[in-house]
């Protein structure tokens, strides 16, 4: 029953996309795997997990659109793929932003989309925080968490309910909704929590991987830390993930002296050009 | 009207170079030490819950001052203390492009906060057309690698940290 429940959220996930072409996907491809993913719910193909991913940004950007500054928005992607190439999925067609939003927050998506909001961004004091945060979200797109969650049956499992439907008429406006209604879901329960110690934790080790000083993460979580809860700009981020306080003590039992060897490279001019106004 | 924005802004770089000084407790009892460097001469103990002024990082090390002594302790000993930082960074590079009205995503700019809450995520309708603009600003790899050799940023070759052992008892 449960894996029954399984199969539908995920096929619901792989099958309900929009009409758009780059979204269009074989209707058969997805019928067959919802017959195979019941013997194997994690294998969802790279072009499946990609069409979810590109439909679940384009729900983030909905709610906040990317900044104006193409410059910023050019240099996020090169820092963020140049740490990408330093995980174990170089090849996905990663892809970086920064949202408008005074929200202080970051997002991945299956498949390597990776959008970091402007209120975050704003509060970095170097590179390498900007490094370990990206590395954070990166782990999250190489461990499949977003998947792991999906097939928790968290938030699209409602969507299955009307998945006999959609086998038999096909793609419809009604299904895609649902599917959008899912993501919205899984965004605002977040992931599992030992995922999101399990990002850390590898988000240090990419970013020292691509030359930076790994205590950026650490940075940006004790800057974190001393934020009020109650502050509106973090109530989704802090509703969403353990507390600052825990992740640190988790880093801190993880961590210790091991990446002393490692002190790394201050990078790029740009984050003091563009951020920080130097 | 033009003045009175400019002292505005004025005004907030003072107050966030006034509030840039964040404070801490220590996480548990450790050292301080003369340099941030494992090996570096000890110049004092931090009791655990002791109070301290964070003056800046270096890595994996915090400069602190303290009533037993100032020098430098490992970040993850401290933990800054929640209602430190400043509400808001106001700095050159973003001050410019955080007054900036968003473009595309419709959003009024009467509430402090844009874009990205519960409500807002819930409300939200996908847009392709984002998403198309955000797919123009990719790098290839050839772009990243580019981008980490003129950083002066080089691979290093770093295992996985190990998940912390089932701590029993805690």
């Amino acid at each position: 029953m449960r894996i029954r429940a399984i199969a539908a959220a995920a096929t619901l996930a792989i099958a309900a996309l929009p009409a758009h072409a780059q979204f269009r996907l074989d209707l058969n491809r997805a019928i067959d795997t919802a017959k195979n993913i019941g013997k194997a719910t994690t294998q969802m193909t790279e072009a499946q997990e990609i069409d979810l991913g590109k439909q679940w940004a384009a729900t983030l950007l909905g709610a906040a659109p990317l900044m104006a500054h193409p410059e910023l928005q050019s240099y996020v992607n090169a820092l963020g793929r140049w740490i990408s190439l330093h995980s174990e999925r170089p090849d996905l067609p990663w892809q970086f932003g920064v949202l408008e939003s005074d929200n202080i927050n970051a997002f991945a998506t299956p498949g390597g989309f990776i959008l970091v909001t402007k209120g975050l961004v704003a509060r970095m004091k170097s590179e390498a925080e900007l490094a370990g945060v990206l590395g954070h979200e990166i782990t999250h797109v190489i461990q499949k968490h977003h998947l792991k969650a999906i097939q928790k049956g968290a938030g699209l499992q409602a969507g299955a309910n009307i998945l006999s439907e959609f086998t038999a008429k096909g793609r419809n406006q009604a299904v895609a909704d649902r599917l959008v209604g899912g993501i919205k879901e899984l965004m605002l329960r977040g992931l599992d929590k030992d995922d999101e110690f399990e990002s850390d934790r590898m988000g240090v080790v990419l970013a020292a991987r691509a030359g930076y000083d790994p205590y950026g993460l650490p940075a940006v979580l004790q800057m974190l830390n001393a934020m009020s809860a109650s502050d509106s700009e973090l109530a989704l981020m802090f509703s969403t993930h353990p507390e600052p306080s825990a992740r640190l003590d988790t880093l801190e039992r993880v961590m210790g002296s091991q990446l002393d060897r490692f002190p790394g490279r201050p990078g790029s001019r740009q984050f003091e050009k563009l951020v920080l106004g130097k | 009207m033009k003045i009175r924005y400019l002292i505005g802004i004025c005004f907030l770089l003072c107050a966030a170079v006034a509030q840039a000084q964040d404070s801490g407790v220590a996480a548990r009892a450790t050292e301080i030490l003369k340099d941030p460097s494992a090996d570096s001469a000890v110049v004092g103990r931090l009791q655990e819950a002791a109070a301290v002024k964070v003056h800046a990082r270096q890595g994996g090390w915090m400069r602190i001052e303290s009533a037993n002594g100032n020098g430098w302790v490992r970040l993850l000993a401290i933990r800054t203390t929640i209602g430190s930082a400043p509400s808001t960074q106001a700095r050159g590079g973003f001050l410019s492009f955080l007054s900036r009205p968003s473009t595309g995503g419709g959003q009024t700019v009467t509430t402090g906060v844009r874009g990205l809450d519960k409500e807002q995520i819930q409300n939200a309708r996908p847009n392709t057309a984002e998403l198309q603009k955000m797919a123009g600003f990719a790098a290839s790899k050839p772009e990243a690698e580019r981008f980490g050799a003129s950083a002066g940023l080089s691979r290093q070759q770093i295992g996985y940290l190990k998940p912390p052992a089932a701590s029993a008892g805690q």
